[in-house]
């Protein structure tokens, strides 16, 4: 028997996201099967999965990775694989920490409140930006893979904010564990409404999710601003168009006198200022600290974003949905609490899992296996 | 000027680090890219301390050395990620699939798996450093003297025999090796099974000769990521990843004791290797050092038989 | 199974003759994008015989003889070898596996590994045969010895430790056809091999390929030049459009009936090899290379202080085989490699520290060798191609202009594609290369550096091409500097030729030079 791979000769339309949804399929199967390992019944897992796509804590992940998503699409679209989301997204919070609690303090040195936001989402967004930057000089001008550069570079971050929360930012011990104190109350970034109490279950869910979009109006206005941002960018810029044709061959951009190395830079700080502008105001709506151990106790966005780019199949329509089933997936995992796993492994898991599928399957939407006997 | 504890641990260091930069070297000469490196490292640690607590009471309990345990636990955990490292070949080379997406996957797939292998034995156990290998010069000399053994006869497969040349042909164009007649996904299979039989054994020395500790948070080392710098610089030569592992083993070793002199603060020091593996990169990028130790030109390139008639 | 089928096959055919070792039936091929490369082709191979398999670029010969290598799998269609005194149905899905049964390609292209050496290259071919004993663990240095013994008892001189990537385009082929006679070949498909050697270097090469025949091989010659198929086989078969026009003796025909099979009776008489008649007054200089030294991909000096001078409405020719600097001189021009020494100055300017957006910017239009590598960008569709040339400066796209000039692209040329917003690489390598040269011509102010611009392109369009370079730099003034492989393509189009060998210029020649004259300096 032999399997033979073949070019097809008819694209259906169908294809491309089919076998996203396959893959998507197949990559929770195998979830489900390592979780089988850990003792876990697959119906618990699907049942939580089941939840949480009607959960509304789902909201604020949901909003987080539209706007990550966008910013890796941008990348990933150049070929440019920027998995240093980790690192630009916590880097970016060093200016709001700075800013909030430190040289403007509300108890020693007041300042209107937009202002010092605004900063701390501007500053924390260049800091992003720098962070991406720094990858993309290794890549342009010393031609090394991206990939090992942005880890190395997560993990420099971590690092560096560790000793910055162990050092001058450091606060108060809470329950054994260190951190930054927390940001002052005035620069913060929610807004709370009050919804009129309900008993049907289905107002509630509704409402749930009402409150908890204005809650986090500032990721909601963030999201919207930068998903439309993203598609001029793509469909009517100039830069747009160097991306997609650096991600297809450099060597032809090269070929019409546009210099790969300076796409490439301007690319990755473009990306990582968006993940910057996501973890800056992340700070300010939903973390209001900086824990110490940054590695361990991570949200792993930047690794959930990953799979929220590949899952949209590259294609800025489907981000939203994207990000939205990663949202879910995520907080099943958190859910299930299993054998002292935090969030962090399952979400190590899952993304491996369907990441492994998808990139496994994808080939389908180009290629067709035969089978001879 | 060096205690012997230092002494020894250097030598874990360096046997660790060389290992796992030598198996992913040697797999990755026959062009595939190994993205997932971190992850299977992990892995195998996961694995190694899940095995060494059983084979040890068994082993023991007949009054045979802790060496044998622990030996016989890097060669069978070098299994589980050598089965890792064939599926990678063959899947890499079969499908016009993308070795940097699975990489990646099989890396967040490798924390996952290493930590649910080795987590129940570690809560029992506490710590791996009774089940570990004595600390005894000569047994620490014998498996240094073994290490670089292996490296040179990696370095004599590679360049001396048929296998090997097979694998450096399909590591710069694997469709002229395919028209010479080479199975390439049979030889990259073979590329994939040594080659991470090697790391996995590198990586459990990370358990059991050199830190004698393994945590499911040690999965944020990224060691493995470390290794993948000291190959790529290196330009994946067997015989010249010995001075580059020395070195870095050394200054991961060398930074803990930093720490502890200077009472420099931990994740300073914890920062050292990175920027050094940064630091190494730049140098190896800007100067003559790429062109001597260039990467194998299909590395990475997706293989798909029929090519265009253009 | 095997008497059976033999009925079948005689009672399709007339007959089978005796001396048939391969048998291709029905042999039916589609690549994406529709295009149709072999339609139920029937064809035999026999022993003792030189086929010559003739065709245009895009009539499927390349990829009939891919399949019977086991490069490309057939849709539908069998394959026979003779064993013994039956024909066997075999499967080839491999290079190994079609050596194995004594069938070997040489393509255009050697298939060979430059860093390794000549030994290192031939250990796998001796593995995957289990030749001589070799194993996995065998040492190169032995292979070295098994290579130096069979290249005495062949008669073809190589030194084992040679690094491939220091031999000549003609040594490399002569490994190739050394690795045929170690495996003991019995069909040896040569795939344009020889099409562009000259003459003389032809005549070597089928001395080896004689002895050969005389030992009762088959050898297929494939190629798209009828008097390459007339000079050396003893049948011509002709695929037109993906199918087979009809096999002859070469004794009983002649060249105006085959190329009536080629091209079909109403086309045939279209195609001129004549000399591109279109008179134009060169003005200045613009295209002005000093003393230029450039480097290869290995660090060795290919490029040895060339001097050229190209006028406005003036085409300047290259001839030259593959692999003596052509490459690196044409980069080096456009930017695309750096200048070690000397200088390159196009329309007044010194473009040695500018690099290719200089040259971009100065106008000048580049149809490469390399043309997935610089000339598309194949996973974007034609627009973001065409817009990426034009659309330099400026923050938005002009979309409309985009679209105005890839219509008239699609239709002057007639493009063959699904849609302008299809991606490139759905259409076949023809239509890609129309894309590249519509849009080059367009965007060419000063000047075109052109490549092997028509190597891909069927004959009608690859005429229709040189044609309109012709005219561009008639009309517009324009400089052409035409570097090409293909001499009959050079003695066509160029008003004034020269001859690339070994990094040297040799020249100027006028096209009226006879053929041989120039051919000799292309083996200096």
């Amino acid at each position: 028997m032999r399997l033979i791979v073949v070019k097809r000769k008819v694209l259906p339309r169908y294809v491309a996201w089919a076998v996203s949804a396959v893959s998507l399929v197949l990559g929770i199967a195998v979830y489900l099967a390592i979780m089988a390992l850990l003792k876990t019944s697959p119906l618990d897992v699907l049942v939580n999965i089941a939840r949480s796509f009607v959960n509304p804590s789902i909201v604020k992940d949901l909003l987080i990775l539209i706007v990550m998503g966008c910013a890796l699409l941008v990348s990933f679209k150049a070929a440019l694989w920027n998995i240093g989301g980790e690192g630009q997204f916590y880097i970016a919070m060093i200016p709001g920490v700075l800013f909030t609690l430190y040289v403007f303090n509300p108890e020693t040195n007041p300042a209107p409140a937009p202002i010092v936001v605004f900063l701390s989402i501007v500053v924390g967004a260049l800091l992003g930006g720098l962070w991406g930057l720094l990858a993309a000089l290794f890549r342009a001008y010393l031609k090394i893979d991206e990939v090992p550069v942005t880890l190395i570079l997560n993990y420099i971050a971590y690092y560096f904010i560790n000793y910055l929360v162990f050092g001058p930012f450091k606060g108060r011990y809470v329950y054994g564990y260190l951190r930054t104190d927390e940001i002052p109350v005035m620069y913060r970034l929610n807004l709370r409404i009050a919804l009129p109490p309900t008993t049907n279950p289905i107002v509630a869910t509704a409402y749930g999710f009402i409150y908890q979009l204005t809650y986090y109006i500032a990721l909601l206005i963030l999201a919207v601003l930068v998903y439309v941002a993203t598609w001029a960018l793509m469909k009517y810029t100039r830069l747009g168009l160097y991306i997609r044709i650096h991600g297809s061959n450099p060597s032809y951009l090269k070929a019409i006198g546009v210099d790969p190395e300076r796409v490439i830079p301007l690319v990755l700080a473009l990306s990582g200022g968006i993940v910057g502008l996501a973890g800056s105001i992340y700070l300010l709506v939903e973390f209001h600290r900086i824990p110490y151990g940054l590695e361990w106790q991570t949200t792993g966005y930047g690794y959930l974003a990953i799979l929220v780019a590949w899952l949209s199949m590259l294609d800025l329509k489907f981000i939203p949905l994207s990000a939205y089933i990663v949202s879910v997936l995520r907080n099943a995992g958190i859910a299930l609490q299993i054998a002292g796993l935090g969030g962090n492994e399952q979400a190590l898991l899952l993304v491996g899992s369907i990441l492994l599928t998808y990139s496994m399957t994808r080939f389908l939407v180009e290629y067709e296996v035969k089978v001879e006997w | 000027m060096v205690s012997p504890e230092a002494l020894l641990r250097l030598i874990g260091a360096f046997a660790t680090m060389y290992l796992v930069a030598l198996g992913h070297s040697l797999f990755e000469k026959s062009g595939i890219l190994n993205l997932a490196i971190d992850g299977v490292f992990f892995l195998a640690t996961g694995v190694t301390t899940a095995l060494v607590v059983p084979l040890y009471y068994s082993l023991v309990g007949y009054g045979l050395s802790p060496v044998v345990p622990a030996i016989l636990t890097g060669l069978i955990a070098g299994l589980a990620t050598a089965v890792v490292g064939a599926f990678m070949a063959w899947s890499l080379t079969k499908l016009p699939i993308s070795h940097g997406a699975v990489g990646l996957s099989l890396m967040f797939l490798g924390y996952g798996l290493g930590i649910i292998a080795g987590y129940e034995v570690r809560l029992r156990i506490g710590s791996i450093r009774p089940y570990a290998i004595p600390d005894s010069l000569e047994v620490y000399l014998t498996i240094l003297i073994a290490t670089v053994v292996v490296g040179f006869a990696v370095y004599y497969l590679l360049n001396n025999t048929v296998l090997g040349t097979s694998m450096r042909a399909c590591g710069e164009n694997p469709h002229v090796a395919l028209a010479l007649g080479a199975d390439v996904a049979k030889i990259r299979v073979i590329a994939g099974l040594l080659g991470f039989y090697i790391l996995g054994i590198g990586a459990s020395f990370f358990v059991l000769i050199w830190q004698k500790y393994w945590d499911i948070k040690a999965y944020l080392l990224a060691y493995g990521w470390l290794a993948f710098t000291i190959a790529l610089s290196a330009g994946r030569h067997p015989l010249v990843l010995l001075p580059f592992a020395a070195l870095f083993g050394g200054l991961v070793e060398f930074s803990i004791t930093l720490q502890a002199m200077f009472g420099l603060q931990a994740d300073l020091a914890k920062m050292i290797p990175f920027i050094a593996a940064l630091a190494l990169m730049v140098i190896y990028g800007s100067t003559r050092l790429r062109r001597i130790f260039e990467p194998p030109t299909s590395l990475g390139r997706i293989f798909y038989k029929e090519e265009r008639t253009i | 199974m095997d008497n059976t089928s033999l009925k079948e096959l005689e009672t399709q055919r007339s007959s089978i003759a005796e001396n048939v070792v391969l048998l291709a039936r029905g042999i039916s091929k589609s690549f994406p994008g529709g295009v149709v490369a072999l339609d139920n082709v029937t064809l035999d191979m026999r022993a003792g015989e030189v086929l010559a398999l003739l065709g245009e670029n895009g009539s499927g010969k390349s990829t009939f003889v891919k399949i019977l290598y086991g490069v490309y799998t057939a849709d539908a269609g069998e394959i026979y070898l003779r064993v013994g005194d039956r024909l066997e149905k075999v499967n080839i899905g491999s290079p190994a596996d079609a050596m194995k049964l004594g069938i070997m390609m040489v393509s255009q292209v050697p298939q060979l590994v430059g860093k390794l050496t000549i030994a290192e290259n031939l250990a796998l071919t001796l593995k995957s045969l289990k030749l001589h004993g070799v194993k996995s663990l065998t040492s190169i240095s032995k292979i070295s010895k098994i290579i130096a013994e069979e290249s005495e008892r062949v008669g073809i001189k190589v030194d084992p430790n040679e690094r491939v990537y220091n031999l000549t385009y003609t040594q490399k082929q002569l490994v190739e056809i050394l690795k045929a006679m170690i495996i003991g070949a019995r069909v040896l498909l040569l795939d344009e091999a020889l099409t562009y050697l000259p003459h003389l270097e032809r005549k070597r090469l089928y001395q080896a390929l004689m002895k050969l025949k005389e030992e009762g091989r088959s050898i297929v010659v494939i190629t798209h030049k009828i008097p390459e198929a007339m000079e050396v086989s003893d049948r011509i078969a002709v695929l037109r459009a993906g199918r087979l026009v009809g096999v002859v003796n070469t004794r009983e025909t002649n060249i105006d009936q085959v190329r009536a099979m080629m091209f079909g009776q109403e086309r045939a008489k279209q195609i001129s090899y004549s000399r591109i008649q279109i008179e134009s007054k060169p003005g200045e200089p613009v295209i002005v290379v000093k003393d230029l030294y450039v480097e290869d991909d290995y660090g060795r000096e290919a490029v040895k202080g060339v001097n050229l001078s190209v006028r406005a409405g003036e085409v300047v020719g290259v001839a030259g085989i593959a692999g003596n600097g052509q490459r690196e001189l044409v980069e080096a021009i456009v930017g695309l490699r750096e200048i070690k020494g000397g200088d390159v100055v196009l329309a007044g300017v010194s473009v040695k520290k500018g690099g290719i957006k200089l040259v971009r910017d100065i106008g000048i239009g580049i149809i490469p060798d390399r043309l997935i590598e610089f000339g598309v960008s194949i996973e974007n569709s034609i627009l973001d191609n065409i817009a990426a040339c034009i659309t330099r400066n400026g923050l938005v796209v002009k979309w409309d202009l985009v679209r105005k000039f890839a219509t008239s692209f699609i239709n002057e040329y007639q493009i063959v594609t699904p849609s302008p917003e299809a991606p490139i690489k759905y259409l076949s390598g023809g239509n890609i290369l129309k894309c590249i040269v519509s849009r080059e011509l367009e965007v060419a102010r000063k000047a075109i550096v052109a490549h092997n611009p028509t190597r891909v392109l069927d004959e009608a369009s690859a005429i229709y091409v040189r044609r309109k370079i012709k005219e561009k730099a008639a009309k517009e003034g324009v400089a052409v500097l035409l570097v090409s492989e293909d001499l009959d393509e050079v003695l066509m189009t160029s008003d004034t030729i020269f001859v690339m060998s070994s990094g040297k210029l040799y020249g100027p020649f006028s096209p009226d030079t006879p053929r041989e004259e120039i051919e000799k300096y292309m083996v200096m």
